[in-house]
């Protein structure tokens, strides 16, 4: 059963910067109208996408700082809570991405990070998880997001760190991963949420770091790109939820980089820009920041150095964090 | 349209605002637009009434996604006081048609939260599996119906070795088993050890590189506080290092590395095992059978 490796030889693919700028500034004049109004919901979490992207590339200016800062603060509720997109309801993770693109281009001071911070601390439930919003839906992605958010302004100290670090703990499995709930499946998306949560809250000493990289680093499959459970295919969005997590628990080195790199530059498309979930399928915002932030992660020249904890520019998160 | 209809004539719609920024415009279909800027005039009264369920549903089919309306829908359904099980039979269509959506699993929890009565739901989870019996969120669905109603033992253990039995492979299923055996705080008895082993060779020997059973076995034997060694037997089986061409799964190498490298003499072993993964049966991994090696050999020095 002796496995032969099929990977892209990185060395013959480039990064397609240019093409990747435009496609990521020329988002708007796409008409495909379907897929537009279906996003929606995702709005704000689009415009985040796409700048984090143009920043990696090295391209901050491509997005006038204006026009974004007075469409993030044109999604700002009354109750502190950022929509999607204007007109509709507060919701947490619409609110992490205001915080990260604000944080990003250095306008925090256009709001008042205290009004935002009060409504995000108190979305903790009486177990330490995070809800999503008023409704109550609970989620380890909502847990980390507070975090991830209140860390930015600032304002840890409004909520109950240690009942939150209970609560990742608690889903914490006996293989190494983290799962949605307490019991529930390990899935590299929340060991991602999980893994950065214990990150930011300094409590990454309550893991054993072996066990999960050792499951993390069974992710990689014979053509380089990572899964995001066992038996599932790879995708270059889970390339980085693993490869960040191991990059957080300082196993980076435990996967082979070159044939991740030869998958990420893989799923570029070449004529127009941007990065799809595996070669040759349709590009979309979502996989292009995270393919970049994954070669970012791997050290691939060209790019700025993202963090692994925030998925921001590490110059950013050093300037915020102050470390 | 909606402004053609007259039970729709006090509402003002409320047109979206979109802003200058390029990246954050969406262009819409007429329809959805219309629909939205009414929907969003009557949730800025706050307004529960069958007109108003039944733009929630008029937009959940264009965009399921949208979670504002579901949970819109959700204060409306009961407001009103509506059929919590046709309300229920409303939402199989629509999850069967969306497999991705998971708002309309938060929503399903809802109903059959404030239902009390989970009467028809394991029939219905049935039908989605049959269409990727992997989905995350049915899963997730899953297993709070089984804390939420206490259905431990109610045919769930039976139900996961139907799903094993069609694809062995399906690590959701042997997730879901380990969440039964462990998940309820029992006592993991000799008796259901041995159960457990038992059947995890059976399934080991349809596919010996299926990692899921192996990643199945080591929980259960953690869980227990029981040594690794208990399935070095079907380890060396699968992985016989003194007939190398032989071997016929890298998770039995994996394991066999890990039990050797606590017995000081069997430390050439477990280095042996570690060569042949990263050499042969799974190369990709090199850099970390490696790292695995330098500990051993920090332990022995
Ligand atoms: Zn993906």
């Amino acid at each position: 059963m002796a496995t032969t490796s099929s990977r892209a030889p990185a060395a013959t693919l480039a990064l397609h910067v240019e093409k990747h700028v435009h496609y990521i500034t020329t988002l708007d004049t796409a008409k495909d109208t379907l897929s537009y109004h279906l996003s929606e919901h995702l709005r704000i979490n689009g415009v985040y996408w796409g700048l984090t992207a143009l920043h990696l590339l090295g391209h901050p200016e491509a997005l006038p700082r204006d026009e974004t800062i007075s469409f993030v603060t044109s999604c700002l509720q009354p109750c502190g809570g950022f929509s999607s997109a204007p007109g509709h309801d507060a919701h947490l993770l619409s609110t992490v991405s205001a915080v990260q693109i604000l944080a990003t281009i250095d306008a925090l001071d256009t709001i008042d990070t205290t009004l935002v911070a009060k409504w995000v601390a108190g979305l903790q439930q009486e177990d330490g998880v995070f809800a999503g919003d008023e409704w109550g839906e609970t989620d380890t992605r909502f847990l980390y997001g507070a975090l991830n958010c209140l860390s930015l302004l600032g304002k840890m100290e409004l909520i109950d760190v240690e009942k939150a670090v209970e609560y990742v703990l608690r889903c914490w499995n006996t293989d190494g991963g983290f799962g949605m709930a307490p019991g529930a499946e390990s899935h590299s998306g929340q060991i991602f949420t999980c893994v950065g949560a214990l990150t930011i809250a300094g409590r990454l000493g309550e893991i054993d770091g072996e066990m999960l990289g050792d499951w993390l680093a069974e992710r990689q499959l014979a053509n380089g790109g990572l899964n995001g459970r066992p038996e599932k295919l790879e995708d270059v969005c889970y390339s980085w939820w693993v490869l960040s997590s191991l990059a957080m628990i300082g196993r980076l080195g435990w996967i082979d980089k070159e044939g991740l790199v030869g998958f990420i530059l893989g799923c570029q498309d070449e004529k127009k820009g941007g990065i799809s979930d595996r070669p040759n399928d349709e590009v979309d915002v979502f996989h292009t920041v995270f393919g970049l932030a994954g070669l970012s992660l791997l050290g691939y020249e060209g790019l700025q150095e993202v963090d692994p904890v925030y998925c921001m520019p590490r110059s950013v998160t050093k300037r915020v964090l102050g470390n | 349209m909606y402004q053609e209809r007259p039970e729709w004539e006090d509402v003002i719609p409320l047109p979206q605002d979109d802003g200058a920024l390029p990246l954050a415009q969406i262009a819409y279909t007429d329809e959805y637009a219309e629909a939205m800027s009414y929907l969003r005039a009557l949730m800025a009264k706050d307004e529960h009434s069958e007109r108003a369920l039944e733009i929630t549903e008029h937009i959940i089919e264009m965009n399921p996604a949208h979670y504002t309306v579901w949970l819109y829908r959700a204060n409306i359904v009961f407001a009103l006081g509506k059929d919590l099980r046709k309300e229920v039979e409303w939402l199989n269509e629509k999850a069967l048609r969306h497999e991705k959506n998971y708002q309309i699993w938060h929503h399903r929890q809802l109903i059959i939260d404030k239902l009390d009565d989970s009467t028809g739901e394991a029939d219905f989870i049935a039908k989605m599996f049959q269409k990727d019996a992997k989905n995350y969120h049915v899963w997730s669905y899953r297993q709070w119906l089984v804390k939420r109603f206490g259905l431990w033992e109610k045919g769930e253990l039976e139900y996961v070795e139907y799903l094993l039995e069609q694809d062995v492979r399906n690590n959701s299923a042997w997730s879901h088993r380990f969440f039964l055996v462990c998940g309820n705080g029992q006592e993991l008895t000799e008796e259901i050890v041995q159960r457990e082993l038992g059947y995890v060779s059976d399934n080991i020997f349809l596919a010996p590189q299926n990692p899921s059973p192996w990643n199945y076995i080591r929980g259960i034997l953690q869980r227990a506080k029981l040594p690794m060694s208990r399935i070095e037997k079907t380890c060396t089986y699968y992985a016989p290092l003194d007939n190398p061409e032989k071997i016929k799964s890298s998770h039995a190498l994996d394991i066999l590395a890990e039990i050797y490298s606590t017995i000081p003499e069997q430390k050439d072993l477990a280095i042996q095992s570690l060569d042949l993964l990263s050499s042969t049966y799974d190369p990709i991994r090199t850099n970390y059978w490696n790292y695995r090696k330098t500990q051993i050999q920090k332990a022995a020095a």
